[in-house]
C-alpha cells in the first residue's frame, strides 16, 4: 500500500536524482545579504519550493466557520495539492486531497458547498466525508482483480497531518518535521490575540473571499508584508491625495472614517523604524507590537465595554495594548489581528500567485467592528483598492526586470548586523530586512533538507 | 409628498432621455475625468461593485468597491499621481451601454431605477474585458438626475482579477 506521503517523498527523492539543482547549488543560491534572481524566475525552483516548503510546512487551508454543519466544505490548494476542507458526521473537519482514487479526477469542483457524500462525476466513485472509499458502481467487475477497497490508494486520502487551533486550520503534508505548536512558536500569540479580541474568544469568517492575481512569484507577496521600506515610496501618492481631499472639505466637514485608515500608508520611515520588525524561527515575522499603523483607530462604542465584562480590565488591557502589524507565517499565511484580516498565500506557478484576503467577526462585539474590517480591506487590500495595486505593480516590475542579464542578485542587507536577539525572538528597526533574510534562512533549511533525510 | 394632493405627478421619462445620461456619465469615465464624474453622484451617493452574486450589503460584506464621495475625491486626486507606482502607467476605458430599462419609478419624487447592460474595456498594461449589470438609482433633480448608487455586477464579480485601476 502506498500512502500520499510515500508517494510524495518518491517523488522527492526522484527529483534529488534527476532535477539539476544538488542542495550545494540551492545553498549558493541565497547569501547572509543577498538572493540569486533564480529564486523567483526558475520553474523547476518553483517545483521543488511546492514539494520541499509547501510540502513540509505548516500551511494555512481555511478556518472551521466556513464548514459549520457536518457535509459543508470547501476547496483550495496547499502548494500544487487540490485538497478538500470538510466536516464530517462525527464533527471533525478532515482535509483530504481532491482526486478520486480511480482515475484521479478531480472530485468537488466548487468553491464550497455542503454534500452527503463525495461522488466523483466521471465513474461514480463514492466518498465518505473523510475521504474513505464508500463504494464503486457495477462492483462485479472487480472480482478477483485483488481489489482492495480498504487502500488508502483508492480512497481521497487524508493529509498527512491536520492541526485546528481556535478554529484556524493548517495542515502538513509530511508526517515529519514539527508539530503544529513548535512550527508556529511566537506567532501563535497573534492569532491568540485575534480570536481573543472577541467577547466571547472567538471569531468566524463573514462572506466570501476577495480574491487576487498577482503577477509575480509567491515570494514577492511575502516578503513585501514586513517591508517598511515601500510604503512612504510606493504608496506616496495616497496618503498626499487624501491629505489633499481632507484640505478640500467645505468647512465644518467631518473628517471622514476613511481617513484614519488610508493616512498612515503614507507615514515616515522614522515612525516604521520606531514600529521595528521581529523575527523568529521557521520564517516567520511580524511588524509592531506595541504600536502599529492601527493604534490610533478610534473606539467603536459598547465594543470596550463588552470586552471588560467578558474577559476583565487587565486582560482587555494586554490583548487591545498589543498591535501587531502583518504577522507573517511562512510561507502561506498573513494575519492582521488588530484589524481581523488574514491574506492567504496559492502558488499558481513561478510568476502567478493567488492571494485570497478573508475577514472575520469578532463574536460578540459591536457590528461596527466588522464594518471597519470591510471597510480597511477595501481601502487596502482590494485589488480595485489604491494601495494593493502600488504595490502589485511593484512585484511585476520585479518579475518583468529580474530577467535582465545585467545582474544576477537582489540586495538584502540593510541594517545587517544591527538586530539584537532575545528570549528566541529578534528585533530590529522596522525598515531593516530582517525580515527576508529570515525568510530565506527558513527557505535554505527546507529546500536543502528533505523528510527522508530527517527520518 | 402624500400631504401635497395638489402637486403634479411625474410622468415616467422616456429611455432616450435616460440612455444620454448614462452614455454621459460613461463618457466622462471614458475620459479619466473623475472630478465632473463624482459630480453627478448626490452628496449620501455611493459606486458598489459587489463581490458576490446578489450581494446585498456592502458593509458587513466585502465588496470589490464600494466608494462615498470622500472616497471617489481621494481616487480623484490620486489618480495619475506620480508619487504612485500603480499610476505610471495609462488607464483607458471604452464603456458600450445598451439594454436600457426602467425598473422602478416614483411619480411623486420622480426617482427612478434604471438597470442597463454594459461591457467595457480596460487598458491598463494590458487589455481586460468587464460585463455585467448596472443599476442606478436616479434622484430626479430639476430638469436633471444624480445618482444616488451606481451598482456594477460584472459577470466575473468572485474571479480573482488582477488591478481594477478605476470606476467601470
Ligand atoms: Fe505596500
Amino acid at each position: 500500500m502506498t500512502t500520499a506521503t510515500e508517494a510524495r517523498n518518491n517523488i522527492i527523492a526522484r527529483q534529488q536524482q534527476t532535477l539539476g539543482h544538488s542542495n550545494e547549488e540551492l545553498t549558493s543560491l541565497v547569501e547572509k545579504d543577498r538572493v540569486h534572481r533564480d529564486v523567483y524566475l526558475d520553474p523547476e525552483i518553483f517545483d521543488l519550493e511546492m514539494e520541499r516548503i509547501w510540502g513540509q510546512a505548516w500551511v494555512f487551508v481555511g478556518h472551521d466557520s466556513q464548514v459549520k454543519k457536518p457535509g459543508d466544505f470547501i476547496t483550495t490548494t496547499i502548494g500544487k495539492e487540490p485538497v478538500v476542507m470538510v466536516r464530517d458526521k462525527k464533527g471533525e473537519v478532515n482535509v483530504v486531497y481532491n482526486r478520486c482514487g480511480h482515475k484521479g479526477a478531480k472530485v468537488v469542483g466548487k468553491p464550497c458547498g455542503n454534500a452527503q457524500m463525495f461522488r466523483c462525476p466521471y465513474h461514480g466513485w463514492t466518498f465518505q466525508l473523510d475521504g474513505t472509499l464508500n463504494a464503486t458502481p457495477h462492483k462485479c467487475g472487480y472480482e478477483d482483480t485483488a481489489f482492495d477497497p480498504a487502500d488508502p490508494q483508492f480512497s481521497m486520502q487524508k493529509v498527512a497531518r491536520v492541526e485546528n487551533y481556535r478554529g484556524f486550520v493548517f495542515a502538513n503534508l509530511s508526517e515529519q518535521g514539527d508539530d503544529f505548536e513548535t512550527f508556529m512558536g511566537a506567532a501563535l500569540e497573534t492569532i491568540d490575540n485575534m480570536a481573543d479580541r472577541s467577547p466571547q474568544g472567538e471569531v468566524e469568517v463573514v462572506g466570501a473571499c476577495l480574491p487576487y492575481f498577482h503577477d509575480c512569484n509567491w515570494k514577492m507577496f511575502f516578503e513585501n508584508l514586513n517591508d517598511a521600506q515601500h510604503p512612504m515610496v510606493c504608496h506616496g501618492s495616497v496618503g498626499v491625495a487624501t491629505k489633499k481631499t481632507v484640505r478640500e472639505l467645505p468647512e465644518g466637514t467631518p473628517v471622514p472614517k476613511e481617513v484614519e485608515i488610508i493616512s498612515p500608508f503614507g507615514s515616515s520611515y522614522e515612525l516604521f523604524d520606531d514600529m521595528g520588525v521581529t523575527v523568529m524561527e521557521n520564517g516567520h515575522s511580524f511588524m509592531g507590537g506595541k504600536h502599529s499603523i492601527h493604534s490610533s483607530y478610534s473606539e467603536i462604542p459598547g465594543y470596550m465595554e463588552a470586552m471588560i465584562e467578558s474577559h476583565g480590565q487587565e486582560k482587555t488591557e494586554r490583548v487591545l495594548g498589543s498591535n501587531r502589524h502583518n504577522t507573517a507565517i511562512y510561507p502561506s499565511f498573513t494575519i492582521k489581528d488588530a484589524v481581523q484580516i488574514i491574506r492567504v498565500v496559492r502558488p499558481v506557478s513561478v510568476d502567478k500567485t493567488l492571494i485570497q484576503t478573508w475577514h472575520f467577526r469578532l463574536k460578540g462585539a459591536p457590528e461596527q467592528m466588522l464594518h471597519r474590517t470591510i471597510t480597511y480591506s477595501r481601502l487596502i487590500n482590494s485589488p480595485a483598492s489604491m494601495v494593493g495595486p502600488d504595490d502589485w505593480d511593484c512585484y511585476a516590475r520585479m518579475q518583468e526586470s529580474l530577467r535582465s542579464n545585467s545582474a544576477e542578485w537582489v540586495d538584502m542587507r540593510r541594517y545587517i548586523g544591527r538586530e539584537e536577539s532575545a528570549d528566541g525572538l529578534t528585533r530590529a528597526k522596522g525598515t531593516s530586512d530582517l525580515s527576508m533574510r529570515n525568510q530565506y534562512k527558513a527557505w535554505t533549511n527546507y529546500m536543502t533538507q528533505t523528510s527522508e533525510q530527517e527520518a | 409628498m402624500s400631504t401635497n394632493t395638489a402637486q403634479t405627478l411625474y410622468t415616467q421619462p422616456q429611455t432616450s432621455e435616460l440612455e444620454q445620461f448614462l452614455y454621459h456619465e460613461a463618457d466622462l469615465l471614458d475620459n479619466n475625468d473623475l472630478k465632473s464624474w463624482m459630480e453627478l453622484f448626490t452628496e449620501d451617493g455611493t459606486y458598489w461593485m459587489p463581490v458576490a452574486r446578489d450581494q446585498d450589503d456592502p458593509h458587513g460584506h466585502i465588496s470589490i468597491l464600494f466608494e462615498n464621495r470622500a472616497v471617489m475625491a481621494v481616487r480623484a486626486n490620486n489618480f495619475g499621481h506620480r508619487l504612485s507606482a500603480s499610476m505610471e502607467y495609462d488607464i483607458r476605458t471604452s464603456h458600450l451601454i445598451g439594454n436600457v430599462r426602467v425598473t422602478e419609478f416614483d411619480e411623486n419624487s420622480g426617482d427612478c431605477t434604471v438597470k442597463s447592460n454594459f461591457q467595457a474595456v480596460l487598458y491598463y498594461r494590458e487589455q481586460t474585458l468587464f460585463a455585467g449589470t448596472c443599476t442606478h438609482q436616479l434622484k430626479r433633480q430639476g430638469e436633471g438626475y444624480r445618482i444616488l448608487q451606481k451598482r456594477v455586477d460584472i459577470l466575473n464579480c468572485d474571479a480573482p482579477h488582477r488591478s481594477i485601476m478605476t470606476y467601470i
